[in-house]
């Protein structure tokens, strides 16, 4: 179950070596989850504790994205006299890029560093090694179910940051700024594709950046040394990592999904 | 020695190691180590710090494998077992962790119930009663409901202990089960070893190096030194059976056959005078 990976000198082999490793215990975690169907309670929990515990952090967030693209927006587009088509903007950046992106980097803040440290602590305190004692595998017991709660949890809470950010833009544009309420949502559902916009981007993206932040969150907390200076750099290169890989991946996702 | 012939164990003997070799980080931990620990006995590992104590507790489980030897646990060899074997061998083995390794997202009733959930599908009431009564071997069944960190040492260590026997093992491991213990949360630990050991017959190892409480509960002694056993016997005679190693450790004295340094280079070329090497 150690994973970690093989100690170099050279900086650009030591980063190779972290995602050699990191894929290898990604198919570890894969294996385990036919094993890690009995520990269904554990993965409710988790769900509960990535999820639901991240919700106000989410909503709250949504709410002011959608909120200051529309004033943004509205600005810009009133120099053309376009002021009606900015409820569609808002919603095919936030359905395409913002949704998914800024969710991702919440939750890589506020669940996966949760995870990682958790981890880390189980393993600085012999919980880990308890567990093996006690024949149950720590793979099925602890790492997959965070990973599948990471996993179910952030195309939810994408859905939920996008609506708030649509409400926001709503409360900003039509209650605010005046824009027509009709004008308003009609544009936005003649632009709005459910299969590009909502299922290539809201969805597709948010599964795939969910089981980046949380496979990096739980390969962090499992490899790192189990000291408190281990622990505390490896939360650190767990935002670090998710962020480099979100964007990246958005990047490349957006490339294909396009 | 390793021959699997030469190892067959016999009724009396639940753990039988031969040719132990381990080597960590370029140091030999274990050198062709042999021992046998009695069924149904108090066995007390003892020896310097760092000599592998508990190495060697993390072998006889399967958490670590060795580099060469076998060891066999009432007769089937650890480190040909599978992981599901290997996982079937540790429901029969208890073991208490040095820090007692207490699982911190749940209470005390739900950290001894947690091997029974995991491995058997009990009825909520038997499971309820059965973690009530170890919990009341250990004292502990009025702390039911306290989270670890509300806990002292002792009580940890105790809550451990009633975790470790849920599954009424065959074989329980101590790590350093005494270290940081008041006097009185001292003695109700041994008082709980001995129990354990004499009203279930549960095959003992403790790791240890404190004599006075060793020699109370001990059948056995084995005294560990340089990945060796050097002295075994029974612990009232062990400390006065004229060998170095025994008079060194159990009279403290600074000076003997255990080394006090971390093994090292040359000093002198350590410090830069190469010249002074002879």
């Amino acid at each position: 179950m150690n994973a970690r990976a093989p100690r170099s000198n050279n900086a650009v082999i030591q980063s190779l070596a972290q995602i050699g490793a990191c894929g290898l215990f990604l198919l570890t975690l894969l294996a385990a989850i036919p094993r890690s169907f009995r520990y269904l309670r554990e993965t409710i929990r988790q769900l509960w504790f990535v999820g639901a515990m991240s919700l106000t952090i989410i909503m709250v967030c949504g709410l002011f994205v959608g909120m200051v693209l529309m004033l943004q927006l509205y600005h810009v587009l009133s120099i053309f006299g376009g002021t009606s088509a900015s409820g569609m903007v808002v919603a095919l950046s936030v359905y395409r890029e913002l949704g998914p992106v800024v969710t991702a980097l919440l939750f890589a803040g506020r669940a996966g560093t949760a995870i990682t440290a958790e981890i880390g602590l189980m393993r600085a305190t012999d919980q880990i090694s308890a567990m093996e004692m006690m024949a149950v595998d720590p793979i099925a017991y602890v790492a997959t179910p965070r990973f599948l709660a990471g996993l179910i949890a952030m195309p939810l809470l994408c859905c939920v940051f996008c609506a708030m950010a649509i409400f926001g833009g709503h409360l900003v544009g039509v209650t605010w700024l005046g824009i027509d309420n009709g004008t308003f949502w009609a544009n936005m559902t003649a632009v709005v594709d459910v299969r590009t916009d909502i299922i290539n981007g809201v969805l597709l993206k948010s599964l795939a950046f969910g089981a980046v932040v949380s496979l990096i969150a739980v390969f962090q907390g499992f490899t790192t040394p189990p000291t408190s200076e281990g622990v505390a750099y490896a939360t650190t290169r767990t935002v670090v990592a998710s962020s480099i890989a979100i964007l990246a991946l958005d990047f490349v996702l957006t490339a294909f999904l396009m | 020695m390793t021959d699997p012939v030469d190892a067959a164990p016999d009724d009396s003997t639940l753990v039988r190691i031969r040719g132990l070799t381990t080597v960590l980080g370029g140091k030999t931990i274990f050198d062709a180590l042999d021992m046998d620990i009695a069924r149904g006995k108090v066995t007390s590992i003892m020896g310097p710090s760092g000599t592998g104590k508990t190495t060697l507790l993390k072998h006889i489980t399967g958490q670590m494998r060795a580099d060469a030897g076998s060891i066999l646990v009432d007769g089937r060899n650890v480190a040909g077992l599978s992981r599901e074997q290997l996982y079937k061998l540790r429901e029969g083995i208890g073991y208490l962790f040095q820090n007692s390794a207490l699982l911190t997202d749940f209470d005390v009733f739900e950290n001894v119930a947690f091997p029974l959930r995991q491995h058997t599908k009990l009825p909520e009431v038997l499971m309820r009663n059965l973690v009530l009564m170890k919990l009341q071997a250990v004292g502990l069944r009025g702390a039911a409901r306290l989270m670890p960190n509300e806990l002292s040492g002792g009580m940890m260590r105790r809550v451990a202990l009633a975790r470790a026997i849920v599954f009424d093992p065959k074989l329980i491991l101590y790590d350093e089960p005494f270290v940081g213990l008041d006097p009185v949360a001292l003695n109700q630990v041994l008082k709980l070893i001995l129990t354990l050991n004499q009203t279930l017959g549960i095959t003992s190892v403790v790791v240890s190096h404190e004599l006075a409480a060793v020699q109370r509960i001990a059948d056995r002694v084995m005294l560990l030194s340089n990945g060796k056993v050097v002295a075994q016997g029974d612990p009232k005679s062990i400390a006065d059976d004229g060998s170095p190693w025994t008079r060194q450790f159990f009279g403290g004295e600074a000076d003997g056959p255990i080394p006090f340094s971390y093994p090292a280079g040359d000093y002198a070329t350590e410090l830069g005078f190469a010249g002074a090497t002879k």
